[in-house]
């Protein structure tokens, strides 16, 4: 099985985590650098975008285009179910929806650090994915209404009285924070800096993943895919070396730039005024 | 050709100058207030747009004033005398202090300097509070008077702010405080909710993460075959 890997991701939805990517690290840059505009720290990342004023004509904009991806994709998802066999399609194991598996799952999980039980035997999708997969959902509803009405005040405010703007901004805020905090440091330790996919897993960019290490972390899957006959036609080989690379720098810099962001932001936070 | 006018003809056509202006509309009414280089204020508006004519009402008709603990028999002080007594319906809010010219204004507003409007867009209090004297922000002809701040103050730098939009709380009180569930609640709520999701979220995942990463090296690492 050397080099052998398996296709887990379509090129659109490769493409929609890159989009997502680059488009959140500009976000979490403008936002943060005018949220520490009194740091020096803060005033050196805003003249990445231009300075004070032009980083929030960037955030606007770069907000909207993620709303609109956000229901491209919503869009893309609906019309994947299956919605003559809506059931299977949504609560079977290649859905992406939560179910209280997962839930047992992550305790299990859990029993496992301790070493206390077995390790869970995963499909398709680990419980920890789902959670990062909705976690955006809920994140880009918030973030997304909030910040459309802080971005047009004169027009939300006739929407709602004034003082909404005061609770929509701290409301975009944590939910900014927690956003940040969450895919720094969590999404990028489990997927990245964990021991078993150090330095870099980079199936999501590739679009494929190490067969072996898929048989060792999700062996339902590959047992459901093994009995349809499946398991064959989702074989690839290994990208060339040089996009490899490609994945490789890409990746990295962006986790790289993620945590610059983290320990800034966590450095400085308390020299700004909240 | 020269004209010279004077006696009965000069008397009358001062007398026709002076008929005619006053059938001309007031100037402040000829001076319609635009707070856009786009729209008229009037458009986003139920009001008619000019200020100090007929439009100006406070928005209580009767002055809602009491001094708590203060009453005079049965009755509480009356409205005219509590006026008189509140610092924030003052024509000069700052009326009587002592040593005031030598003063700043954060010796006695410690807190209000402390807000985006403050340290993010260097703007000092003279800039909404206006000139001395300062108006009490309740004071009926004072600018920062709920009727016309959007008009007067806001929509200096925020072109077609509307009343509404000047209801936002410049002077933000602490969200996590207890004191704020008293001035205003739906942000102290919205802040501890939402402290909550994000309490949760970091105190399910943070441990999760790290005993996941301490478990992954304690155990013996099976080497797959990748790069």
């Amino acid at each position: 099985m050397n080099n052998l890997r398996i296709r887990r991701f379509t090129p659109l939805q490769r493409l929609f985590h890159f989009l997502l990517i680059l488009s959140f690290l500009i976000q979490a840059a403008t936002g943060l650098c005018r949220m520490y505009v009194e740091t020096a720290w803060g005033q050196r990342l805003g003249r990445l975008f231009g300075g004070y004023d032009a980083a929030l004509e960037v955030h606007k904009i770069v907000g909207i285009l993620m709303i609109v991806g956000f229901i491209f994709h919503a869009a893309f998802m609906l019309m994947r179910v299956n919605w003559k066999h809506w059931k299977e399609s949504l609560f079977g194991p290649d859905s992406i929806v939560p179910g209280t598996k997962d839930a047992a799952q992550f305790f299990q999980h859990l029993g496992w650090f301790l070493g206390m039980r077995r390790a869970p035997e995963f499909d398709r999708w680990g419980y920890w994915e789902k959670f990062d997969y909705w976690a955006v959902f809920w994140g880009m509803v918030i973030i997304g209404v909030t910040g459309l009405l802080l971005a047009y005040p004169i027009a939300s405010s006739r929407l709602m009285p004034g003082w909404g703007l005061n609770v929509a901004f701290w409301i975009h805020r944590i939910e900014a924070l927690l956003a940040i905090g969450h895919v720094f440091i969590i999404h990028f330790f489990i997927a990245h800096l964990r021991w078993r996919n150090f330095p870099m897993d980079r199936t999501m960019f590739e679009g494929s993943a190490d067969l072996h290490a898929v048989h060792h972390e999700r062996p339902l899957w590959i047992a459901r895919l093994d009995a349809d006959g499946r398991l064959g036609g989702l074989q690839v080989p290994e990208a060339v070396p040089i996009e490899k690379g490609i994945y490789y720098v890409f990746g990295l810099t962006a986790v790289a730039f993620g945590l610059y962001l983290l320990i800034g932001a966590i450095v400085n936070a308390p020299r700004i005024t909240w | 050709m020269k004209v010279n006018i004077s006696g009965p003809g000069r008397r009358f056509l001062l007398s026709a100058a002076l008929v005619f202006s006053m059938l001309l509309p007031p100037p402040a009414a000829g001076q319609e207030e635009v707070s856009s280089a786009i729209r008229r204020y009037r458009d986003r508006e139920a009001s008619t747009g000019f200020y100090e004519q007929y439009e100006v009402r406070p928005r209580r008709q009767q002055a809602l004033v009491e001094i708590p603990g203060l009453r005079k028999g049965l009755m509480p002080y009356s409205p005219s005398a509590a006026r008189v007594r509140v610092r924030t319906r003052l024509a000069d809010s700052h009326q009587g202090l002592r040593f005031y010219r030598w003063l700043r204004c954060e010796t006695c507003h410690p807190g209000q300097g402390k807000d985006i409007h403050t340290v993010r867009a260097n703007l000092t209090c003279r800039q909404c509070h206006g000139t001395e004297p300062i108006a009490s922000i309740k004071h009926y002809f004072s600018p920062m008077n709920p009727i016309r701040r959007h008009a007067y103050v806001c929509a200096k730098c925020h072109p077609g702010a509307n009343a509404s939009y000047a209801a936002y709380v410049v002077h933000e009180p602490n969200p996590a405080r207890v004191a704020t569930l008293e001035t205003f609640p739906v942000l102290f709520y919205a802040f501890w909710i939402m402290i909550g999701i994000a309490g949760v979220t970091f105190v399910i995942f943070l441990p999760h993460t790290i005993l996941w990463g301490l478990r992954e090296v304690l155990e013996k690492k099976e080497k797959p075959n990748r790069e």
